[in-house]
């Protein structure tokens, strides 16, 4: 604690206990169980918001509240028959066998682990406790069997419409924060992008184009129906947005890969060849789709437009560059630190809840509807006129 | 060399003197050879008869041969072949030692006595003849002088070979001939002596041949001297005033006048000559400043020792002293050592003092130079020990030098007062220093014409524009001389105004070409200067370089074409439509974009950099050629280009610009969507402000919020969709809300205005700058503001 009293902002004082760890709940959703590039950048940013304030960050893979690992951060018996350390950010095998496990009824241990880890300040003065590093509490609440939680309050993230995480650290009462939101992180503090408005922003920049036949790619099926809230809103926003522009909407589940991404704009083209643009939620099928259009002879902008919401290197990385809403990992990474913290230090006060709306960023992928290719003579382009 | 005697008694004696001796009986006993020629009788047929035979009537004489007495009496004798000879007769008796007289010696003289007289007149005129006269005989090779030539400098001049050649020559070839001779001058500047000798052939009258050479010499001193004035001035007309250079002109006049005028000379200008101003007429103040521009002296080698002030210093004279007397009066002044004033001026001196001392200084002209009624300067000429002093004409030599010199002074004056007037107009037109912009590294180089052609109407410009784009503009005026030059200024504020208003380059051309009719139809003198084109005759390339688009917007107006060297190494003439001259009218100027890779370098120039080859094609293959190969700096290039491309001394004017193409990347702009939704207008605010954060600009974050509000509020209120915000981040932060609405309310920029939203007028009080600027999907508002500090 010595070091960290320095620093231009203490951690809480939260007693002798006071972990000066936050929780970070992240299942990668990568292919393989990995993390993707954009999931790396949000624990990042969240380690790199957290440090000014003193603290460090505990990566669970925990995509339930049965998983070992979500227990373990927050200080709760473990699991029977669980397998203790390594794997922790592995894979989704524990994931999986966590959420399996969760139908053998384990609620049994969440209340012990509320009382437990949310008396701080109860007692048990930490040995080392003036050491610095994540290594001593961990041994510690392990000589003592659990019961103690390593970290001041958790960040979850990839929050599901129905998210037992979230529904368990609520009725624990343990200080956490969300990344993304669903109605029972209204509880708690949340900072979310207004994805239901993004896709809006997408499909009304087409419309200012002068696009009209605008399909929709969203997430992955399995995503969606998890219930993974931006897949959800996204769709929402989108159907909206065509009502509202008196058009039918067209939405496409698509997989997070190259192949669906190809495959689905087969489907949108048999569906309705009229199509000239398309909004995307599907970063990672992204270049699948830019190889189908052209495989069906549509060249974007020119008679194709493309618009989506990505981090800005997927859409930098693509030819040509993708006309999106940014997602502002960094941005929402430190907000999301700022409000753990607020919490952490006025536990009373109102959970503060931040929707971030980013606006579309213009790059090289949108153009001005066309009429359809041949039923006009298709208007003169300047002549670059270099044979170099 | 014998000399002639005053008593010319003994000329009866000559060898072939007509003499007889007559016996005391009458008989004649001896007979000359003269005798013989006079009568025709040879001795034998004479001698043993009575003198009196001879007689025409025997009685008439009157003489007897008796006595001892001299007699002299006019006798007619007759000649042998019977014609009567009129003779005077002197009979001397010719004595024997005891004084008894043996015989009469009788010398016959024809002509009376009275013409005797005169012909020994004109052997005493030839002997005392104040014109130096001699006489040269070609058998003994003697000369003889007579008083007037004991005197003269041809003494010396008889042992010059040159005389000498001369007289022979006459002798030779019986040809009068004259001579002019010179005595050497004591010193350089001293009046020489000098002689005109005429020469002729003195012949024998009976045989013709020439026996000798007269010859008469006559001081020309005079003659001589004013003919080296005329020679003087004469040189001077051609030596001074040769070039238009004013200190040339002052040197010229300083060396002709050392060493034939004076032993020093010294030119002095007005110091507001020097400068190039425009002198007051009439004299000048004594007190006025005057700088040395230009003295000579005899001292052999570079320096002149005998400068009291070095070339270029100040110089400055005393009211009395004559330099000042001459600028004050403006009239010449001799002075000299028997001058108090002089002697007052060189004591007040000390340098001067000195150097009088030392080279013996003593006479001194001042001249001014006054040249239609304006005076320029003074001239000072001087001279020192073993010159005489000047005289009178040699003030009046001096007076009409300065004059010439003077006239000279102020051609170059003028010349060099309207030539940088030219200069200074054309380059006040040109771009000293560009503006800064980012979106192009530029260097550019301007070159007049050599001698002679004056200054041209080639200009070039860089203009930045609004969103960090720049006009990259050359042109060409027709023409040389200072129309040309206006002209050029005329069109090139008509760009940069054009090109402020950020019309696209096609269009700013159009208007270019009805700027340029009009200048035609309302400016005769411009018609009336060229003639043949019927117009101003202009030739204009516009482009548009967007770095973060990379494209380059190029329209011409019968410009060359530019050339371009991509980052590869490649190069190549841009292909353009030439499009028509301006002034013409009519016909469309047509845009040629171009993508750029970034890093391409593109030369702007004029034709006077091709033009000089023969062939265009060849020139421009040399421009590629220079262009490509590698060289560290664009300046270098520059140089290289002009180097490679151009004769010694370019007979057009020559613009050369290059532009090396930087590009904006993702980091510097951000640009987005917006819906026409009020709604939006938080969500842009909060975008920007995410933007300037990450791009550590939080401090300009309350002013860019306010801007963007501002304007995506007016776009969407007024605009049509769709709607753009950008945020460009270089030298300065630029905010720009596009839509496809082309009505702008304001096309004008305007600092101030009391017209016009509060919410722009706020946009106007916050930023450094505002505008907009039509595109071709509608219009563009910008705003710029510094870029915070540190």
């Amino acid at each position: 604690m010595t070091e960290r009293t320095g620093e231009a902002t203490a951690p809480p004082a939260g007693g002798g206990d006071a972990t000066h760890t936050l929780g970070l709940l992240y299942p990668p959703s990568g292919r393989g169980g990995n993390y993707t590039t954009m999931q790396l950048a949000f624990i990042g940013g969240v380690a790199e918001a957290a440090t000014p304030y003193g603290y460090d960050v505990l990566l669970s893979p925990a995509g339930t509240d049965t998983d070992a690992s979500f227990r373990r951060m927050v200080g709760e018996r473990r699991v029977d028959g669980e397998r203790h350390g390594g794997g922790e950010l592995g894979a989704d095998g524990e994931w999986r066998r966590a959420r399996e496990s969760r139908a053998g009824g384990e609620w049994r241990g969440t209340g012990e682990s509320r009382a437990g880890g949310h008396r701080r300040g109860e007692g048990q003065p930490r040995a080392g406790g003036d050491r610095p590093g994540e290594g001593q509490p961990r041994e510690d609440g392990e000589g003592r069997g659990g019961g103690r939680a390593r970290v001041d309050g958790v960040i979850v993230m990839e929050i599901r419409r129905e998210d037992d995480r979230v529904e368990h650290l609520a009725e624990a009462g343990f200080p956490f924060v969300a990344i993304g939101r669903n109605h029972r992180a209204d509880e708690a503090g949340w900072v979310d992008l207004d994805f239901a408005g993004l896709a809006i922003g997408c499909v009304r920049h087409l419309a200012d184009l002068g696009h009209r036949r605008i399909a929709f790619v969203n997430r992955s099926e399995q995503l969606y129906k998890i219930g993974y809230g931006f897949a959800r809103l996204g769709h929402e926003g989108y159907v909206t947005a065509m009502a509202d522009l008196g058009q039918e909407p067209h939405t496409y589940l698509c997989g997070d890969d190259l192949a669906s991404g190809e495959e689905v704009v087969t489907r949108i083209l048999a569906d309705e060849p009229a199509t000239t643009s398309l909004v995307t939620m599907n970063e990672a099928a992204l270049e699948g789709v830019y190889r189908g259009l052209t495989r069906h002879g549509r060249s974007v902008p020119r008679d194709f437009s493309v618009v989506g919401v990505a981090a800005s290197p997927w859409a930098e990385q693509v030819t040509p560059q993708l006309t999106a809403a940014e997602i502002p990992a960094k941005e929402m990474s430190r907000v999301a630190v700022e409000l753990m913290v607020e919490r952490l230090r006025s536990p009373g006060s109102t959970p503060r809840h931040v929707l971030l709306k980013p606006l579309i960023t213009l790059r090289s992928s949108t153009g001005r509807c066309l009429p359809v290719p041949g039923s006009e003579p298709e208007p003169k382009f300047p002549d670059f006129d270099v044979d170099f | 060399m014998t000399t002639f005697d005053q008593n010319l008694g003994h000329y009866g004696w000559s060898p072939d003197a007509a003499t007889a001796t007559i016996s005391l009986e009458g008989i004649v006993t001896g007979w000359s050879e003269g005798a013989r020629r006079l009568l025709g009788y040879r001795a034998s047929e004479v001698v043993g008869r009575a003198a009196a035979d001879l007689l025409v009537d025997r009685e008439a004489t009157g003489f007897s041969p008796v006595g001892s007495q001299e007699w002299s009496g006019a006798a007619a004798l007759r000649h042998r072949d019977g014609h009567r000879v009129e003779l005077t007769l002197h009979a001397q008796p010719s004595l024997d030692g005891d004084g008894a007289t043996q015989a009469f010696v009788v010398t016959a003289t024809t002509g009376t006595p009275a013409s005797q007289r005169d012909r020994w007149m004109v052997e005493w005129a030839f002997a005392q003849s104040s014109i130096a006269l001699s006489t040269y005989s070609a058998a003994s090779g003697s000369w003889r002088l007579n008083a007037g030539a004991e005197v003269d400098p041809l003494g010396e001049a008889r042992s010059d070979e040159g005389f000498l050649r001369c007289v022979r020559r006459v002798a030779e070839e019986a040809m009068p001939m004259r001579y002019e001779g010179f005595a050497p001058a004591p010193a350089a500047a001293a009046r020489q002596r000098s002689w005109i000798v005429e020469l002729w052939p003195v012949r024998d009258p009976e045989s013709g041949e020439v026996a000798g050479v007269g010859t008469a010499a006559f001081d020309s001193s005079e003659q001589y001297a004013a003919r080296q004035r005329l020679a003087l001035l004469n040189e001077a007309g051609t030596r001074i005033g040769t070039t238009l250079n004013v200190g040339r002109t002052a040197q010229e006049l300083a060396d002709l006048a050392v060493p034939r005028l004076a032993d020093f000379a010294s030119v002095d200008l007005l110091d507001s000559v020097i400068r190039g101003e425009e002198p007051v007429p009439g004299p000048v103040d004594a007190a006025v400043v005057l700088r040395r521009i230009a003295h000579q002296s005899t001292t052999e080698g570079g320096d002149v020792p005998e400068a009291a002030v070095d070339l270029g210093g100040i110089d400055t004279y005393p009211p009395f002293s004559p330099p000042a007397r001459s600028l004050t009066s403006g009239r010449p002044v001799l002075s000299g050592a028997d001058d108090p004033d002089f002697a007052r001026w060189v004591a007040e001196h000390e340098s001067r003092a000195a150097i009088v001392r030392e080279h013996g200084f003593h006479s001194v002209m001042a001249t001014p130079l006054r040249a239609r009624g304006i005076t320029l300067g003074v001239a000072v000429f001087v001279r020192g020990k073993g010159s005489p002093p000047f005289q009178q004409d040699d003030l009046i030599l001096a007076e009409e030098l300065a004059g010439r010199a003077a006239v000279g002074v102020d051609n170059a004056r003028r010349y060099t007062r309207e030539r940088t007037n030219a200069l200074t107009l054309q380059r006040s037109l040109l771009p000293r220093d560009l503006p800064k912009q980012a979106a192009v590294e530029v260097a550019y180089r301007y070159l007049p014409a050599g001698t002679g052609a004056g200054v041209g109407g080639d200009w070039f410009d860089v203009v930045p524009l609004s969103g960090t784009r720049v006009a990259l503009v050359v042109g060409d005026v027709v023409g040389h001389g200072i129309h040309a030059s206006a002209t050029m200024g005329r069109l090139r504020t008509a760009v940069r105004t054009l090109a402020d208003v950020d019309l696209p380059p096609d269009e700013l051309l159009t208007h270019l070409d009805d700027l340029v009719s009009h200048l035609t139809s309302d400016d005769d003198s411009i018609v009336r200067e060229l003639p043949y084109t019927g117009g101003v005759g202009a030739t204009c390339l516009y482009a548009v370089y967007d770095p973060v688009s990379r494209i380059c917007t190029l329209a011409s107006a019968g410009h060359v074409p530019p050339a371009v060297l991509l980052p590869d190494g490649s190069v190549s003439i841009v292909h353009l439509t030439p499009g028509p001259l301006l002034g013409v009218g009519g016909l469309p100027f047509e845009p040629t974009e171009l993508e750029l890779p970034e890093g391409s370098l593109l030369a702007f120039y004029t034709d006077g950099l091709i033009a000089h080859e023969r062939d265009i094609g060849v020139g421009l293959e040399r421009l590629c050629a220079a262009l490509a190969s590698p060289v560290p700096s664009l300046e270098i290039t520059c140089d290289a280009i002009l180097k490679d491309l151009l004769p010694e001394s370019p007979s057009d004017d020559v613009a050369l610009l290059l532009a090396r193409t930087r590009a904006l990347h993702a980091d510097q702009v951000a640009a987005w969507a917006l819906p026409s939704d009020p709604a939006i207008v938080a969500d842009a605010r909060a975008q920007a402000s995410r933007q300037l954060a990450a791009w550590g600009l939080q401090e300009a974050a309350f002013v860019t919020e306010l801007v963007v509000s501002e304007l995506v509020t007016n776009a969407i209120r007024y605009g049509d969709v769709p709607i753009g915000l950008r945020l460009i981040r270089d030298r300065t932060l630029i905010c720009e809300v596009s839509d496809a609405s082309s009505t702008a309310p304001h096309l004008r920029r305007a600092r101030t205005f009391d017209e016009g939203g509060r919410g722009l007028h706020m946009v106007a009080q916050l930023t450094q700058g505002w505008g907009t600027r039509q595109t071709p999907t509608g219009k563009t508002i910008w705003a710029e503001q510094p870029l915070p500090v540190g």
